[in-house]
């Protein structure tokens, strides 16, 4: 039976709406935002209300009044009676049992919601395609707590009906990595239980940060959090419907860094490195000039070229029957090429492009490959690849973790748009007729740090930028879903968030709560994104009639701390 | 009477079936209340309370300190004012009526209406509760309406009133009519008669809840009740008739005390027996007066206590006289009454008044400076049940 903790307060000033109405509880009653009530109606309807603000307000006509009952401020003051206070709390209405959206009555008995009560108010129960996104809790604290597990439509994340993910909060509080792992290991869970094709999902991961995504097959050991909090999360992977093994069908990727240099090119050790090797797990990727001049403009993303200048330059490189650059086949023929064309009194400098533009092209040229990975050859015996050969063959169910994590920011972009751009030709069909591409219906691409690739500072023309909207506009339909993580939600650029449908709120600033993208949340729920804790999220969805809070378990995969 | 008359005042308003079964003539008049609103006043009508010796077992000659001990009892964060009573009522003019006298000759009257309300509220772990709550509605009409003069007639009338469809439907009984005495010996306004007794009746309802309290055993020497108001309670001739019984009203007061927000300080006289109000005045934050005794010639034998005590800093009202409570007790014991209450219960209940004076009501009272809250709580309660004055009025 529900337990009845109030009554809805309808007044001259604070009347109930179709949308909105407030209750008074008992100011003791632990509720939180966010939290499910449900109120009787007419017609044997419940009307059901998602918390918004909780207020206590008592007979105290002013501050000054509590002043005065201090003895005109004498701080230590007690008194005998307590001044009679009351708890009352606005609540959005959610959903009507009976579609009766007319405004809750004066008086009416506002209840806590089951189980069943919940799931319906918050449009849970009728999901198709479910896909574990969470769980929420509600009631937290109370002896009518409620644990549920949050299921999201799949063809509403992975397309075709809506896809790609934003996820947004601050580095080290939000756990963005973390979140967006969950999901995938959820996605995974599923599609290893299915074999319909259509259905069939492949993931590429760019680990940019120390070695964080680059032990994802193996078991998180809890070394840190004990052997206690190791069974409390296997118990929620159960309870969520997933299993408690780590990611299946791994194969990592690294930059090729010779053995004779002394930097390398991860944070992987030379152990794990030698571990997956043995596993057939890894493989160091190269960039051969021949077949990777096209992503030259790559190094580009984050330059200014108002004129085209380089544009044009680029277009000049990779037309193959150029007469200075058509035949070029290694790194070093094509810069001593275009250090010829930086000479002044150069060939080509009487054409349209001037000595000062290919001067330009060089600077920026030459620090982005000078790098072991911009190889002549590959040698397919040592582990050695092509990324976008590699991903053209990318299989169902398969994980793809790219390493950048050592890479200097303009080669990230190098390798990031690369992929981008590999992938998404791949779902165009570009590679359709090569033996032994047979892509999956769809494509995952996680990336975190998406500021550095599409924020709005981001020059118009980058073709980085260019690629990813390609995604966030076309992916949806080619079945290319891009997980995307970022400090700064209001950073990113408009195109980009827009075209996700799904968002995930984590812990932020005031700040960023004051941008115009947070502009319609509730302050509670602002104030709130600046205090959830590491593991909860508010979570945005087309399904969803309102935001939830959802809270997610800790990694299965194994964590370097 | 015929059975048609009988039958026909019951879809009537109040004032025609009372017009009817009085003989009398409605003349659908104004209706207004009666009431002044609540502002702090100092009352300087006379009184009739002679005060008498000292009454307290020490024979302080000046203010007493009780900051120590309100210190002390404030940190030991218990309780001995249990329990909190309040009465109010609100009284409207609510018809003028005609009856004839000789000669033909008609004489008006005013129907007096009051609605009474009593509560009583406990205050458990801080928290003050509701227990109990009296309300009636009561008619004042003049004497001379009772045709016959039998007994029985009043009490007939109030009932054949609540048969009636309206007062039916809403569920609302008069429970008494009193009536006002016409005679012209007096020169009160019979308004003024009327409201007295409707003020009687409030009274009467007072004791009985008081009655009611000592009854269930719920005062004791740990739970006092404070009842906001004097402690003016005339013994009727009803309760004087018993021995028995007279006593046992005066122990119902055993842990009752009074605690009045204005009062005449005309009527506190000095040593000499010179009225002193400048003493009272003056008394110093967080101090009592010693306690005076003062006996009534309309309150019988019955004797009391009384001191005053200074809740609030005169910098910090307007008036002197703001800030102080006039506390009562009566006296029970043979004891009591021959060598005054004991000076350290005295003392005692003082320092928890002076505990009392926090929080304060400043912005939703003028009275603020003498309230005490778990008191300003119960009159708010009883306030709130109240039905409007417009539904009321509605009625007649």
């Amino acid at each position: 039976m529900s337990k009845l903790i109030g009554r809805v307060l309808a007044t001259e000033k604070s009347p109930t709406t179709m949308d909105e109405f407030n209750f008074w509880t008992n100011s003791n009653l632990k509720l939180h935002a966010f939290d499910i009530v449900k109120v009787e109606h007419v017609e044997k309807s419940y009307t059901f209300g998602v918390i918004e603000n909780i207020s206590h307000i008592t007979d105290a006509q002013s501050f000054l009044t509590n002043f005065i009952s201090s003895d005109f401020g004498d701080v230590e003051i007690g008194e005998p009676t307590l001044r009679v206070g009351m708890n009352y709390a606005k609540a959005k209405v959610s959903f009507n049992s009976g579609s009766v959206y007319t405004p809750v009555h004066n008086n009416a008995k506002v209840y806590l919601a089951t189980a069943e009560e919940i799931t319906m108010a918050l449009g849970l129960n009728k999901i198709q395609n479910p896909l574990v996104c969470g769980s929420l809790k509600m009631y937290e604290g109370t002896s009518e707590e409620i644990t549920l597990p949050v299921y999201l439509n799949s063809k509403f994340i992975l397309g075709p009906e809506g896809a790609h993910l934003n996820i947004s909060g601050i580095s080290g509080l939000a756990a963005k990595t973390s979140y967006a792992m969950f999901l995938m290991k959820a996605i995974q869970d599923q599609c290893l239980k299915t074999n319909e094709m259509d259905e069939s999902v492949a993931f590429v991961i760019f680990n940019v940060k120390g070695r964080d995504l680059m032990a994802i097959d193996r078991p998180n050991d809890f070394s840190v959090d004990g052997p206690a909090e190791k069974e409390r999360t296997l118990a929620e992977y159960h309870s969520l419907d997933l299993s408690t093994d780590p990611f299946k069908n791994v194969k990592y990727y690294i930059p090729y860094a010779s053995n004779n240099s002394a930097k390398q090119s991860t944070y992987l050790t030379k152990n794990d490195i030698e571990s997956y090797l043995n596993a057939d797990q890894l493989k160091k990727f190269k960039y051969i000039y021949s077949d990777d001049k096209e992503n030259i403009e790559m190094m580009f993303a984050d330059i200014d070229d108002p004129a085209q200048t380089m544009e044009s330059i680029i277009s000049k490189i990779i037309d193959n029957d150029d007469k200075d650059f058509g035949g070029l086949s290694t790194w070093k023929d094509f810069m001593d090429k275009v250090t010829e064309n930086a000479q002044k009194g150069s060939a080509s400098a009487k054409g349209d492009i001037s000595v000062l533009s290919w001067r330009k092209f060089k600077r920026v040229v030459r620090k982005a490959i000078q790098d072991d990975m911009f190889a002549n050859a590959v040698n397919n015996s040592k582990a050695e690849c092509r990324l976008a050969d590699e991903l053209k063959q990318i299989r169902k169910n398969e994980v793809c973790v790219v390493d950048i994590a050592k890479l200097p920011e303009d080669k990230q972009a190098f390798v990031f748009g690369d992929v981008i751009r590999t992938i998404y030709n791949l779902k165009l069909g570009e590679y359709d007729g090569e033996s032994g591409v047979e892509p999956p219906s769809r494509v995952i691409i996680f990336i975190d740090e998406l500021n550095k690739y599409a924020s709005k500072e981001v020059p118009k023309t980058s073709p980085i930028l260019r690629e990813i909207l390609d995604v966030t506009e076309r992916g949806r339909s080619l079945g290319i879903v891009l997980f995307a993580a970022e400090q700064f939600r209001s950073s990113i650029h408009d195109r980009v968030t827009g075209n996700c449908s799904t968002h995930a709120y984590g812990r932020t600033n005031s700040i960023e709560t004051s941008t115009r993208d947070y502009g319609s949340l509730p302050d509670t729920y602002k104030n709130m994104l600046m205090r959830l804790e590491q593991g909860d999220y508010l979570v945005q969805n087309p399904i969803f009639r309102s935001l939830l809070k959802i809270n997610f378990p800790k990694p299965i995969y194994k964590q370097f701390k | 009477m015929t059975n048609s008359s009988t039958n026909k005042p019951k879809h009537g308003k109040v004032m025609s079936i009372l017009a009817e079964v009085t003989g009398g003539k409605s003349y659908k008049a104004h209706k207004y209340s009666l009431d002044h609103t609540d502002r702090p006043s100092v009352d300087y009508g006379d009184s009739e309370i002679i005060w008498k010796r000292r009454a307290e077992t020490t024979p302080h000659k000046t203010y007493v300190d009780l900051s120590g001990l309100s210190k002390k009892l404030a940190s030991r964060d218990d309780q001995i004012l249990s329990y909190f009573l309040d009465g109010s009522r609100r009284v409207f003019k609510v018809d003028d009526i005609a009856y004839a006298q000789s000669g033909g000759r008609s004489v008006i009257y005013p129907v007096i209406a009051g609605q009474i309300g009593v509560g009583c509220c406990r205050r458990v772990d801080k928290r003050v509760l509701p227990i109990k709550l009296v309300q009636e509605f009561v008619l004042s009409m003049p004497d001379v309406a009772d045709a016959d003069g039998k007994a029985g007639f009043w009490p007939a009338t109030a009932k054949k009133l609540s048969e009636c469809d309206e007062l039916h439907r809403l569920g609302i009984e008069f429970s008494t009519i009193l009536p006002y005495k016409t005679s012209r010996n007096n020169d009160k306004k019979f308004e003024d008669r009327g409201t007295a007794c409707v003020q009687d009746r409030m009274i009467e309802c007072e004791k009985r809840l008081v009655a009611e309290l000592v009854r269930k055993g719920n005062l004791n020497q740990d739970n006092y009740l404070v009842k906001d108001g004097s402690l003016e309670y005339r013994p009727t001739a009803e309760d004087k008739a018993d021995k028995k019984k007279y006593q046992t009203f005066k122990n119902n007061y055993s842990w009752v005390i009074g605690a009045s927000k204005n009062f005449n300080p005309e009527v506190c006289e000095d040593i000499n027996g010179k009225p002193n109000p400048g003493f009272i005045a003056d008394l110093p934050l967080c101090h009592r007066t010693p306690v005076a005794e003062y006996e009534s010639p309309m309150l019988g034998d019955i004797k009391f206590a009384v001191w005053y005590i200074r809740l609030r800093d005169k910098m910090q009202t307007r008036t002197p006289f703001d800030g102080i409570l006039k506390v009562e007790k009566i006296l029970v014991t043979e004891e009591e009454n021959e060598c005054g209450i004991d000076s350290q219960l005295v003392d005692t209940l003082s320092a928890y008044l002076v505990n009392e004076r926090n929080p304060v009501c400043y912005g939703s009272d003028l009275r603020w400076a003498n309230h005490i809250y778990p008191v300003y709580l119960t009159e708010s309660y009883v306030k709130s049940r109240y039905l409007s004055a417009e539904s009321f009025l509605h009625l007649f």
